[in-house]
């Protein structure tokens, strides 16, 4: 009877040598990734002590449960809500800069001027520098004393301000180095993209004599919308993730300005070993990430559907 | 008309390619300058003096033979596992059947959203308890693999067509034998660009040997490169644009031969993603 159902397609046989090929990248995901993630679920909800956690085995959990106290903490804790709408702050400013700079390069580099090849590897160079490094030359260049971005405005006798001593500009100017080194890699998404849109589209446009710009806004964008959605989730992954760069350009500074929830996340872990409210933070930081990715889907099929 | 329009593309792409290059001659050119003219403000836009003696300090510095070796290693061997291993995973996922896929691939996926974050502070616990704190075999085991390198390879491990490897069943074939000397020849296009792209992960990382190195011989290029940004009083600005110099090259130098690759990874990942 089962060779007869497995010759029908009905059950499907188990490939047991399947086992062996995951087996290693399973048992690391289930380890150094899964794992963690659970470990820091329960510690948000524990009032977990450094100490008995130095002396504790690998998977227990010392400590008393109790309940989303961490939470409440976390979320009347001032620091947390700046960080947090420092961190939304940064958002709003790097997703939109980095997606449709990426947009625009994409559709420049997609008309055939001469020299587009050199350039698609020249926007793409820093995305493959590192983040500390990055963070360190727009440091020296947006420096106030002796960077070169003053120095130009001084030639135009305009006094620069000191851009990372000051609140209001420091997140910016972290911003604008971010979208910098990450710019050309959705550039090449979206390139992609733009080579499945069939010509024959635009051919039909020029014949009714669109303007360049009816045609990005009738064609080009609509149909580029699902890697749009793509493209808007990993900028907002990345967003949320902001900590090295903080760590060498600012330290959070100046007066908290600049404070990342994951740099918070840092300090509360690695300096005060407030374990529970760290992870607490990290969770939070997680959910509101999950709110924004869903909204954004919703808005997006609604659109979609037309 | 048309004419005019296609000139004003032209010099928008131009001035935004300047704007891009500006950080990078930045950083070269600082880097030769010597202590007194680097302080100068406003500052001079080409070295009037070149001084490759900030090159020669921060080499000293960073204890750079011993620091690009734990960067060199590191990398390589947590690549070779990631290549490897997400290999293996993926042509299982692709070409398998097997109890618990399905769940597997959702748990996959979750994780994927996760903030690093959420990881950091268990990870440090959970490597240390393991007795790989300040090892850079900690930096390498637990890396070991990517869920975005198991999602790289299984996709194209599914353009493979199945006869293939039936026909090669039919011959006699074990499954070792095929996933070696059948799978793992087609996918050189494919393992050389997830190479390049995790290559790059592993040498630019910082945050990991932060929290699991102690020992400054341990330390990865990176890592003390970052450093350098709590010693900005007694450094020059062109010594740390020396420095950066030296981490940035290398990878640039191998990005600039596998370009090819690195791109087309991208842009085809993203179309079939």
């Amino acid at each position: 009877m089962k060779a007869y159902l497995r010759l029908k397609g009905l059950i499907k046989k188990t490939d047991h040598s399947a086992y062996l090929f995951i087996l290693p990248g399973i048992i690391i995901i289930l380890m150094f990734v899964l794992y963690p993630s659970i470990w820091s679920l329960i510690a948000s909800m524990k009032d977990l002590k450094p100490l008995a956690l130095r002396n504790s085995g690998l998977f227990e959990l010392p400590g008393r449960w109790i309940g989303l106290k961490n939470y409440v903490l976390t979320f009347n804790d001032p620091l947390f809500q700046k960080s947090l709408l420092n961190t939304l702050y940064f958002s709003a400013i790097f997703i939109p800069l980095t997606m449709f700079g990426a947009v625009l390069l994409a559709v420049l580099l997609d008309k055939g001027i001469k020299g587009t090849g050199f350039m698609r590897t020249l926007f793409f160079i820093p995305y493959v520098i590192a983040p500390v490094s990055a963070g360190l030359i727009f440091m020296f260049i947006f420096n106030g004393e002796r960077g070169l971005i003053n120095g130009v405005l001084n030639l135009l006798n305009i006094d620069g301000p000191g851009w990372l001593t000051s609140t209001k500009l420091a997140m910016p100017v972290i911003a604008v180095m971010l979208c910098w080194k990450q710019i050309g890699y959705y550039m090449l998404i979206y390139m992609a993209g733009l080579q499945n849109i069939s010509l024959s589209l635009y051919e039909a446009a020029d014949v009714d004599g669109a303007s360049e710009l009816q045609k990005f806004k009738m064609i080009t964008w609509p149909l580029l919308r699902r890697i749009t959605m793509v493209v808007f989730i990993l900028l907002l992954i990345t967003a949320f993730n902001v900590f090295q760069e903080i760590f060498v350009m600012t330290g959070g500074g100046p007066a908290d300005s600049t404070i990342t929830v994951p740099f918070l996340i840092y300090n509360q872990a690695f300096k005060y070993y407030h374990i529970g409210k760290a992870a607490a933070m990290s969770y939070i930081l997680f959910v509101i990430l999950v709110i924004i990715a869903v909204m954004q889907n919703k808005l997006n099929q609604r659109k979609l559907d037309y | 008309m048309k004419k005019k329009t296609d000139l004003f593309w032209k010099i928008l792409l131009y001035i935004i390619a300047f704007l891009f290059l500006v950080p990078l001659y930045w950083l070269l050119v600082s880097s030769v300058k010597t202590d007194i003219e680097i302080t100068r403000f406003p500052p001079t836009l080409w070295p009037e003096e070149v001084k490759l003696g900030n090159f020669i300090y921060i080499w000293h510095y960073l204890k750079f033979m011993r620091t690009f070796f734990n960067s060199v290693l590191v990398s390589t061997s947590t690549t070779i596992l990631i290549v490897f291993f997400s290999t293996m995973a993926g042509y299982a996922f692709a070409k398998k059947d097997f109890l618990g896929k399905n769940i597997l691939m959702v748990l996959l996926v979750g994780t994927m959203a996760i903030p690093a974050a959420v990881r950091l502070l268990p990870l440090f616990f959970i490597i240390t308890k393991l007795g790989m704190y300040d090892q850079l075999i900690g930096l390498i085991l637990p890396f070991g693999v990517t869920i975005f390198g198991i999602f790289f390879m299984k996709q194209y491990i599914e353009d493979i067509p199945d006869s293939l490897l039936e026909a090669a069943k039919i011959d006699g074939c074990g499954e070792f034998r095929i996933f070696f000397t059948i799978i793992v020849p087609l996918l050189k296009p494919a393992t050389t660009a997830l190479t390049i792209i995790e290559f790059t992960n592993n040498w630019n990382s910082f945050t990991m040997p932060l929290i699991l190195l102690k020992s400054p011989e341990k330390f990865t290029l990176p890592l003390r490169v970052g450093m350098l940004s709590q010693r900005l009083v007694e450094m020059s600005w062109s010594q740390i644009m020396a420095a950066n110099t030296l981490v940035v090259i290398p990878i640039i130098i191998i990005v600039l031969f596998l370009q090819k690759y690195f791109i087309k990874g991208i842009m085809a990942g993203s179309i079939k993603g």
